[in-house]
């Protein structure tokens, strides 16, 4: 009885994860069939094909893409950490006549739905002329404020005296940060860095608005654009398209895959 | 201190002038396109409150509105429903519980793109996978994203299989807190499983369910990615979301005053709305 | 030339006043101690020295130079933290001398300083370590030895022994006392443990809500404490008190309250106003067969009250007895103990007495300092 209870639960787990991780693997093997066998479910092409690499290479600049999105991410998520953890900080460890206003508009700015700014930020960034610019896709991003409460609520936990003695020993308060601070709180930094990084790459909807020069898209945008305008002309291009997307992401998840999925529980626990 | 005050002035001023030009400023700017219009081409014209008229008897805008109740009334229980079913399995004694965790994780951390265009191919009405495999078992294929009738319900099951693993971590990392003592009382008291899940599982677990209701809902809301790539907004504008709609006045027709006034009234609609289940939750808790 | 100077020093967080007016000299090379009870702004004080805190007003001074406004780290102290504060990520030795590194000191000079602060302290085979594997007493001295290896002009404790235990703290008591005995470093050492105050302290200065009560050698605050404050504060277990008044009888001063009359020493002052009458558990003498009727005693130096309670402490023993309303504590050597609810009679001798006036001030004994 206990025995065919596990069998039960195993076989049900598993067929809960193959509906989970089939349709990746499904998609992967597409893009090395050619147009006739994409519709079976086979996972292993009859005839191997490399064509519908070479026609998504040939009909969108995916490679600038790629570059494109890993610029953008990167830098994005190295402001958040840099000048997130500075401004967390400050917030947390030095008295400044502002200190409490500050507090209260962040948390007041995470109240408010993002479709609300949407708008006048698009609006903005057209006057400020930043349309089909990397300034367009950065610099609204170089401030996270989830990721500063988070930093900050991690910074009020490390003891004044930690302070103290690094301020004896003759340190400045920048210098405090990146190498008291940082080395103590790698936890959350990975979580942020995780958090922010993940949501640059797959952004989608911010570049659709400010984003029509082609060179300057992102992977995500590029995909979109070139399944929906036709492009792709075939759904194995297609998939081969967003295969570039994909992959970075799987291979970082493979190695990274614990500290994944906690950075996703944390930023929703903060909720 | 002088000098505190100073280095704490260097550190936390970006922010602040950042929080001034990126929020303050769209926020109040965003109540004033309200009554502007404008094409972004010639300059703004002031439109009193055309915009909130225009709103107030705008189809489209309210069939987006139901479209994203619809929605959410298939998204959030099934939300509810398959993460905390899932949690519960895997919060048991499992052999290889981590691959399992990662497994049911990974569509998360995929962008809404790739699966967007993923589950395009797997709705596809003749040869989708989907529609294979029914056609194994006998049923005949449903145009699952061509029939008015299944169009949403579909991109609500594939939104739900997306980030069902996201919930799972919520769910597992409150079952982490029901304490153990909790558990051998209840199990004394001769529970069975069904009652031991009733009076104390599901109980402790309330705040993780308020959060992943107003997380699926605020998700909910958001819904754009998955139309615009996999339907356009149809069929029958059946699947048309509000941001699209949204989108589309600012970029497809140059309207920023109404897009901006779409974008607060969503504001406030989202805000009406996480409100209103709060207090619901609030009342089924208490009785 | 005075170490260090306190000149008029106010410190106020926001509406609060926790510092007021506050003079202080330190002698060079001398061990000061400031004690007083929690929040009375020791640490306050301690941090302003050292630059971690601002002056509101007044100004600081270490060897004539005024350091009132300079950073931490140009005014040449070092300090040991309750909590040690050692950088959990880093080795001992990275801990020892990485405020050397920071002020560009020679490395030779480092390598020497850290060895000989290293012998100093026994840390020799814990240098590669993290502050994470050694144990709290070690962790402290790495404390000391990171102040050390920077030969500062004055070191600071802020209650350096308070997470140690018992036994620890008794032995780096001793240690720390030794140390500066070498080092002859002028040293401001904060603590709330009378025990260390008493034993290490060159000089102690008692603190109450921000202002000096007392400062004298430990000697002085035990033997003639100016206030009740003190009195109270300083020795263990705590002072007797016995409120009353002074009625003068015969020429001679009395002491009188409810269930107690105890003469004054010859030259004790008139007084109307209230009066607190104050003794040391150590200073009363005890004889567990009661005197008949004290009070008709014509020497009228005992107490007799009735026992309520005897703990055992070894070698001593607190005897609580009750005389009439008043509840007092004997400090007795265990040989021979009384019984609860027996009677028993407290010789209290005159010259060891303190009285107190109205305002808590310490008041005739002022002829009689030794
Ligand atoms: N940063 C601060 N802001 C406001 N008040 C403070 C601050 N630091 C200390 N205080 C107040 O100043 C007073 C003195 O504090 P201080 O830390 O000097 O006391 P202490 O004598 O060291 O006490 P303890 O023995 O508990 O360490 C206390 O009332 C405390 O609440
Ligand atoms: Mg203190």
């Amino acid at each position: 009885m206990k025995q065919l209870r596990r069998i039960v639960l195993y076989a049900g787990l598993s067929i809960a994860a193959i509906t989970f991780i089939y349709p990746f693997l499904w998609m992967a093997s597409s893009t090395f069939k050619p147009p006739v066998e994409v519709g079976s479910l086979a996972l292993i092409p009859h005839d191997f094909t490399l064509d519908n690499y070479r026609t998504m290479w040939a009909r969108a600049p995916f490679g600038r893409a790629l570059v494109n999105s890993t610029f953008v991410a990167t830098t994005i998520t190295l402001a958040v950490l840099v000048f997130g953890s500075m401004t967390a900080y400050a917030m947390a460890r030095l008295n400044f006549r502002g200190r409490p206003a500050l507090n209260a508009a962040t948390i007041a700015v995470l109240m408010v739905p993002g479709q609300l700014t949407l708008i006048p930020l698009y609006t903005l960034i057209v006057q400020l002329g930043w349309v089909d610019t990397y300034a367009a896709l950065i610099v609204p991003y170089l401030f996270n404020a989830t990721a500063i409460l988070m930093l900050r609520q991690f910074f009020l936990q490390i003891p004044q005296s930690l302070i103290d003695s690094a301020r004896m020993d003759g340190m400045s308060e920048p210098r405090i940060l990146f190498t008291i601070f940082w080395p103590l709180s790698k936890p959350v930094l990975s979580i942020v860095a995780i958090f922010t990084f993940m949501g640059a790459w797959n952004e989608v909807l911010w570049p659709l608005l400010v984003v029509r020069e082609q060179n300057l898209m992102t992977l995500p945008q590029l995909l979109t654009v070139f399944a929906l305008g036709g492009g792709a002309g075939s759904v194995g291009v297609s998939l081969a398209s967003a295969m570039v997307l994909v992959v970075p992401v799987v291979v970082a998840y493979a190695f990274l895959q614990r500290n994944f999925i906690e950075s996703m529980a944390g930023s929703g626990i903060k909720g | 201190m002088r000098a505190e005050q100073k280095t704490a002035s260097l550190m936390a001023g970006p922010y602040a002038a950042f929080l001034l030009v990126f929020a303050v400023y769209p926020i109040a700017f965003a109540l004033v396109l309200v009554f502007l219009q404008w094409d972004l081409v010639t300059a703004p014209t002031f439109a009193g409150a055309d915009n909130i008229r225009l709103l107030v008897h705008d189809g489209r805008f309210w069939r987006a509105v139901v479209n994203t109740f619809v929605f959410l009334s298939i998204h959030v229980p099934l939300q509810i429903v398959t993460a905390l079913a899932l949690a519960l399995t895997l919060n048991r004694q499992l052999v290889g519980r981590s691959f399992w965790r990662a497994a049911f994780f990974l569509p998360v951390v995929i962008s809404g793109a790739v699966v967007a265009i993923l589950w395009s191919q797997l709705y596809a009405t003749d040869v989708g996978l989907i529609n294979r495999l029914l056609l194994k078992i006998g049923v005949s294929p449903v145009p699952w994203l061509t029939d008015p009738r299944t169009a949403m319900p579909a991109i609500a099951v594939m939104v739900t299989w997306k980030n069902v693993g996201f919930y799972v971590i919520i769910y597992l990392a409150g079952l982490q807190y029901i304490p153990r003592s909790c558990q051998e009382a209840i199990e004394i008291e001769g529970a069975s499983a069904w009652q031991r899940f009733r009076y104390l599982t599901l109980p402790s677990l309330l705040p993780q369910t308020i959060l992943v209701v107003t997380l699926s809902t605020i998700n909910g809301f958001q819904l754009f990615i998955e139309p615009y790539v996999m339907t356009g907004g149809g069929p029958l504008r059946r699947t048309y979301s509000v941001v699209l709609y949204l989108y589309n006045n600012a970029f497809a027709y140059q309207k920023m005053g109404y897009a901006a006034t779409i974008g607060v009234a969503l504001a406030l609609i989202i805000g009406i709305v996480v409100l209103a289940q709060r207090r619901l939750i609030g009342k089924a808790e208490a009785l | 030339m005075p170490s260090v100077t306190f000149e008029h020093v106010t410190k106020r967080f926001g509406d609060a006043t926790v510092i007021e007016d506050f003079d202080l000299q330190v002698a060079d090379g001398e061990l000061l101690v400031l004690v007083g009870g929690s929040g009375s702004g020791k640490s306050t004080i301690l941090r302003m020295l050292a630059g971690l805190e601002t002056v509101t007003s007044g100004r600081i001074r270490i060897d004539d130079r005024d350091v009132t406004d300079l950073a931490p780290r140009d005014r040449d102290v070092a300090m040991v933290f309750q909590d040690y504060g050692l950088y959990p990520h880093m080795t001992v030795r990275d801990n020892l001398s990485l405020g050397l590194r920071l002020r560009k000191i020679p490395r030779h000079e480092i390598e020497r300083r850290v060895t000989w602060a290293a012998s100093m302290l026994g840390l020799e085979p814990l240098l590669d370590r993290k502050p994470k594997a050694l144990s709290g007493g070690q962790r402290q001295r790495v404390a000391m030895g990171r102040a050390m290896v920077r030969e500062p002009k004055v070191f600071l404790f802020d209650e350096p022994l308070s997470n140690l235990d018992a036994g620890l703290r008794a032995q780096m008591r001793i240690e720390i006392g030794s140390l500066q005995d070498r080092l002859k470093t002028t040293t401001v050492y904060v603590t709330h443990d009378q025990v260390e105050a008493m034993t290490l302290g060159d000089r102690i200065v008692v603190l109450a809500d921000g202002r000096i009560q007392q400062i004298g050698r430990p000697i002085e605050l035990y033997r003639t404490p100016v206030n009740r404050f003190v009195a109270g504060f300083i020795g263990t277990p705590a002072m007797n008190f016995i409120e009353g008044t002074l009625v003068a009888d015969g020429g001679r001063m009395f002491f009188s309250a409810e269930a107690a009359r105890l003469k004054m020493r010859a030259g004790t002052a008139e007084s109307s106003e209230p009066i607190t009458l104050g003794i040391r558990p150590e200073d009363l003498r005890m004889d567990f067969i009661p005197q008949q009727p004290t009070h008709g005693s014509a020497d009228f130096d005992t107490l007799t009250g009735r026992v309520v309670l005897v703990e055992r402490l070894g070698g001593t023993s607190h005897v609580h007895f009750q005389v009439g309303p008043h509840r007092l504590m004997a400090s007795v050597a265990s040989d021979s103990l009384p019984e609860v609810g027996h009677d028993i009679t407290a010789h209290v001798p005159a010259a060891r007495v303190h009285l107190f006036g109205g305002d808590g001030r310490a008041i005739g004994r002022t002829a009689e300092i030794v």
